[in-house]
């Protein structure tokens, strides 16, 4: 029993020393960080994207959008001090290399290296600029003021979006549909948030790290600071920013976020066909969401997307299927057309996105090869593009058999018709066609109950996107959900009965027989 | 008692497998909770109850103990509420089972990463053939300038690779969410740490594509890299991943007997 005892006295005597360290070193303690050691730290892990000597000059530079920060020039995007104060806090730079910047590069590097490793890379990384030079770690910016969200401040809220014009870069729904040119000081293109996507945020989205965003904007980008007393021209009250913040949190839209494992997108049947891609229908279904990646794997490689996420609806009836494509889009690219060209940085090609499938839905596990499938495993594409201004958008279908390796279907036969919207930040795309068609050899002949490899391409025509530079997933599912058959309601419903009535007997029959 | 004993023993017991267990488990392995699978569950519960069953009916005294209560609130005049109330309980969770066992189910097809394939003999790289079996790095000859061509490596995965596998060489870039199933792990000690750098350089070379047809599905969208960098550039990438994630290559007999 000594053994246990002594055992347990070790483990408590740990516990409270550890609570003791956890307590009183915490951030301030560490915030001494070893520059030396930092260095090395930065030389193994950082210098990749960060540069040799921090000037944003590394091998991964260029591939990159937002470009990694350059640390000679000492000026950060995300601040959480106090807006009369010019260079961030500590703990800013410490939270960027905690966490990572969702969204971009920047991973979170808490999980390989230790709290100390970190607050080492921030001494150095600040050693790398004469920003801060002997100034003191600056202070927070005020939090204390913090309004509690409610349906009231949200409409304050809302209100101060519209007096600040928030609205002129981040789109009147949040989604980031820009109306005027954006680029940061250094030049290069800088888009807006999308504020739907909050998880994107690259300085986090905790009500206090955007108030700060707010009151601080973004230095040396398009989006300025609203704090009252700055010389910002566009000024918001502390209550207003609140309110603001609160708005901007009541704007998230979880099924634009992808979830963990799931890859299948259901359809689901119904008698009567979506007209369109804005029949009320569509707003009943449930949509699947996918993370879309540009095309890295062949030349020409891409790697500057600007949408990242697709979401999916399907139905079907005992004729025809229907997809409702739905994805985040800042830019309306309609080449020619003025409001598309305003804020066009290049040349403007038309927005697009595609449906592929395999032609065969294949009996075992293996798929064509993701990539435009090959000879012995074509893949059936039905695609939508938002035309120009002297062509309306159209929609076809085609046939590959490898990459490049293109036919045109035949879109009359199958019976495919197809129709966009944008709105808002937002394109709606319906497809449509016959369940099964005539051409087996053309057409995917989608059958009910069976899970079917099905992938999705996207182009943001305004950000350069064409021919092979576009956004794409590798094969998800596509399940025809059978309706339910009446078994799943008859089998329990018997076993109610069942159960019921033969109790009632036996109490009957016990009753009965009762000494 | 007699009617309450072997519930709560059965109680018990099912306390011991559900919670017990893991909680064993999660000392010897901290930070862990490793739960006794359902299956075995039912079958230690299907043996428990049985048991207790059994053990309590063992005695006249002891079966009238237990169906005695059973039989009375069946047959009680004065119990007529509360016989309702069991024959409620008993016919809707009876529905409710055998509706958990009807109801349809769509799981996705399981995505089958096979992390080792049987690599072929030769492959058709850069236009020539190499000899799997018993190819080696020719670079890890030249000692005097490993860190240089580590870091030459690095350079070739942050413009290539890093978008996928990662800062980390953790299989989680920053485009890796697209991809099902996710890129590989070079951290992770089942992958680049159980294989020869030739190996792992015909990977690179032909890619998914050019894995071998029997063991599909290849669920991979590993590109054909011997078609955009050049061979040194390969190996030099190999030394990198490596070297970065802290894994040694395994050297085979073959490899070893040729020095």
């Amino acid at each position: 029993m000594s053994l246990f005892k002594n055992v347990r006295k070790t483990g408590l005597a740990m516990a409270t020393l550890f609570a003791v360290v956890t307590i009183f070193a915490a951030p301030e303690a560490f915030a001494a960080g070893d520059a030396k050691k930092g260095e090395a730290i930065y030389q193994k892990r950082c210098w990749w994207c960060h540069g040799k000597k921090g000037a944003a000059d590394g091998p991964a530079t260029t591939f990159l959008i937002p470009p990694p920060r350059d640390f000679t020039l000492g000026m950060y995007k995300y601040k959480s001090s106090d807006p009369k104060v010019e260079i961030p806090r500590d703990e800013d730079l410490f939270k960027v290399i905690t966490n990572g910047m969702p969204g971009t590069g920047m991973p979170a590097w808490n999980d390989i290296l230790t709290e100390q490793d970190r607050w080492d890379v921030v001494a150095y990384v600040k050693s790398l600029t004469d920003m801060f030079g002997k100034t003191a770690n600056p202070p927070q910016i005020d939090v204390s003021k913090k309004i509690k969200s409610s349906a009231e401040s949200i409409e304050l809220g809302k209100k101060a979006f519209q007096t600040a014009k928030c609205f002129e870069c981040h789109g009147q729904v949040g989604k980031g549909d820009l109306t005027k040119k954006l680029k940061e000081d250094s030049g290069i293109r800088v888009w807006p948030r999308n504020l739907t996507k909050p998880w994107t945020f690259r300085g986090g989205y905790t009500a206090e790290d955007i108030f700060a965003r707010v009151s601080n904007g973004i230095p040396n980008t398009p989006m300025p600071s609203f704090a009252a007393d700055t010389t910002s021209s566009g000024k918001l009250s502390v209550e207003d920013r609140w309110h603001v913040v609160n708005y901007v949190m009541s704007l998230a839209e979880p099924t634009s976020k992808t979830v963990d494992g799931q890859t299948v997108v259901k359809g689901f049947q119904r008698d009567v066909m979506p007209k369109d891609e804005n029949d009320a229908v569509w707003n009943e279904t449930a949509s699947t969401a996918y993370f879309l990646a540009p095309q890295i794997i062949q030349p020409e490689r891409f790697f500057t997307p600007a949408n990242d996420l697709i979401k999916v609806k399907a139905l079907y009836n005992d004729k025809e299927i229907a997809f409702l494509l739905e994805w985040d889009d800042r830019t309306k690219s309609i080449p020619g057309d003025p409001t598309a060209e305003l804020i066009a940085w290049d040349t403007i090609s038309p927005d697009q996105v595609a449906i592929q499938t395999p032609v065969v839905i294949p009996s075992g596990s293996e798929k064509p090869y993701f990539g435009h499938g090959d000879a012995a495993h074509p893949v059936a594409m039905m695609a939508w593009n938002s035309g120009t201004t002297t062509a309306p958008a159209a929609g076809m279908t085609m046939i590959y058999s490898g990459s490049g390796k293109r036919t045109p279907g035949d879109a009359a036969a199958a019976g495919f018709t197809s129709s966009g919207t944008y709105k808002d930040g937002t394109w709606k795309v319906m497809m449509k066609r016959k369940l099964v068609t005539a051409n087996k050899d053309k057409d995917t002949q989608f059958e009910v109950g069976r899970f079917i490899p099905i992938a999705f391409a996207n182009w943001d025509g305004s950000n350069g996107e064409k021919g092979s530079k576009h956004t794409m997933t590798s094969w998800a599912w596509l399940l025809l959900q059978p309706p339910t058959g009446k078994e799943v309601y008859l089998v329990p419903l018997l076993v109610l009965v069942l159960l019921a009535g033969g109790q009632l007997a036996a109490a009957a029959y016990l009753k009965k027989n009762r000494k | 008692m007699h009617f309450l004993k072997p519930i709560i023993g059965v109680f018990v017991a099912y306390l011991l497998i559900k919670i017990g267990v893991p909680f064993l488990g999660s000392l010897s392995h901290p930070g862990t909770w490793p739960v006794v699978p359902t299956a075995v569950m039912k079958m230690y519960l299907f043996f428990i109850i049985a048991g207790a069953f059994l053990a309590s009916t063992f005695s006249d005294e002891g079966y009238n103990g237990l169906v005695g209560p059973i039989v009375d609130l069946y047959s009680n005049p004065s119990k007529a509420t509360l016989r309702l109330c069991a024959i409620s309980a008993v016919s809707l969770l009876g529905c409710w089972v055998s509706y958990q066992y009807v109801k349809p189910s769509f799981e996705a097809p399981v995505e089958l990463r096979s992390v080792h394939p049987a690599p072929p003999s030769s492959a058709n790289m850069w236009g020539k053939t190499f000899e799997l079996q018993t190819l080696k790095n020719p670079l890890r000859e030249d000692k005097a300038n490993f860190a240089k061509n580590v870091e030459e490596g690095g350079i070739v995965y942050y413009k290539n690779c890093f978008y996928c596998h990662g800062d980390k060489q953790d299989g989680k870039g920053h485009f890796y969410q697209a991809f099902n199933p996710i890129p590989a792990n070079f951290v992770d000690v089942g992958t680049i740490a159980m294989l020869t750098e030739s190996f792992v350089f015909w990977r690179i070379g032909t890619g998914g594509p050019g894995l071998p047809g029997e063991g599909a599905p290849w669920a991979t969208a590993m590109p054909v890299w011997h078609t955009m960098i050049s061979e040194e550039e390969a190996w030099k990438a190999v030394m990198f991943i490596y070297e970065q994630s802290g894994n040694k290559p395994r050297v085979t007999a073959t490899v070893a007997e040729k020095k």
